[in-house]
């Protein structure tokens, strides 16, 4: 397989792909694999990217584990209820029935009815003078 | 549940759905919460908010789909519209470069640099650590939290940031490196940077012994 040579600079400046597993991204994908596998310093800094990359991510989810405060999970709680019951809902309701008879030549008769029925509900939900959330099916 | 059972669910069925789904990520949108706003109090309203707005619009939201992206999203924009101090378009934008790639001047680091960033990540106490990731950008930061604590993918920060994926992978990129580079400051400061240099003049010291001993042999 022919590729254009490319210099370290280049795959470095790609390690976010390598890392995030997303190489086939680039167009210069096979120049980069090729360029990795004949280079060790490229191979060494790739290697220290990817660990500093888990140590990074380890130590930023240890340092951000927070906790909500204990009552904000109550007034979230005492808030959805509140809206909860604020809520209207309009029910519409519309049904048709439409009935065909058709004599032929011979008398006989043929009968059919066919029913429609649509059932709309729409929420309207008071959020700040914003409005209703209307919902058809 | 089929679509006809989603019509007829009344108002009181629905709200016990949404806490029974929804809440239990109350804790992980403080969290977020806390770095987007920098503050608990901002940070309590903005949770509080993205509840009330993901509930209203909870219709909307399709059952099966990623429930935790999608509060992701409404706590996002939430922010981003409300809570952002900075009402301005972020300047960070304007910057962003079309071949920030080619931007960034990239060369190997020394084995002496990898092992002081690896030194100074291990023991930085977590308040600097978070002060770090309150110094970067805005952009940087809400890309860098979603993807290094939460673990979502580049294609799951690009719809809930509403912004395109190349976008994504260079905020993440730049975030992180500006990022480590505050991280290596900190710890510079707090004196891991005295511990390598002695290293270093140690290391240099034997180099040039080695190469005087060498010359002084010829």
């Amino acid at each position: 397989m022919s590729y254009i040579e490319i210099q370290c600079g280049e795959v470095l400046s790609s390690v976010i792909f390598i890392i995030e597993g997303e190489l086939e991204q680039l167009p210069q994908r096979s120049a980069i694999e090729a360029h990795i596998n004949s280079c060790l310093p490229c191979t060494a800094e790739i290697a220290h990217e990817r660990a500093m990359h888990d140590l990074l991510q380890a130590t930023l989810r240890r340092s951000c584990n927070e906790s909500a405060p204990e009552d904000l999970h109550e007034a979230i709680h005492r808030q959805l209820r509140a809206q909860m019951s604020g809520a209207t809902e309009v029910v519409t309701q519309f049904s048709m029935t439409e009935i065909s008879i058709e004599i032929d030549e011979f008398g006989n008769i043929e009968h059919r009815e066919i029913q429609i029925e649509q059932t709309h509900i729409q929420h309207f939900i008071d959020d700040d003078g914003t409005q209703g959330q209307g919902r058809d099916k | 549940m089929t679509s006809k059972d989603l019509v007829l669910e009344s108002a009181a069925d629905r709200t016990i759905r949404f806490e029974r789904d929804a809440l239990v990520f109350t804790d992980q949108l403080y969290a977020a919460a806390l770095r987007y706003t920098k503050n608990p109090e901002d940070a309590r309203d903005l949770v509080q908010d993205t509840y009330l707005k993901a509930f209203t619009s909870f219709h909307q939201f399709e059952e099966g789909t990623n429930l935790r992206a999608w509060l992701y999203r409404v706590l996002t924009t939430t922010f981003i519209n409300t809570y952002r101090k900075d009402q301005r378009r972020p300047q960070v934008a304007q910057a962003e470069l079309e071949d920030w790639q080619l931007a960034e001047a990239q060369s190997h680091t020394s084995d002496l640099g990898k092992s002081a960033e690896v030194e100074a990540l291990e023991n930085l106490p977590d308040s600097d650590i978070k002060r770090a990731l309150q110094e970067i950008p805005e952009e940087f930061r809400m890309v860098v939290y979603l993807a290094d604590v939460e673990g979502f993918s580049y294609k799951e920060i690009a719809e809930i940031v509403e912004i395109p994926a190349g976008t994504v992978m260079s905020r993440l990129s730049r975030g992180r490196k500006q990022l480590r580079e505050k991280l290596a400051d900190y710890a510079a400061e707090l004196g891991y940077s005295v511990a390598t240099s002695k290293k270093f003049v140690e290391a240099a010291k034997k180099s040039a012994k080695a190469i005087e001993g060498e010359v002084s042999g010829e």
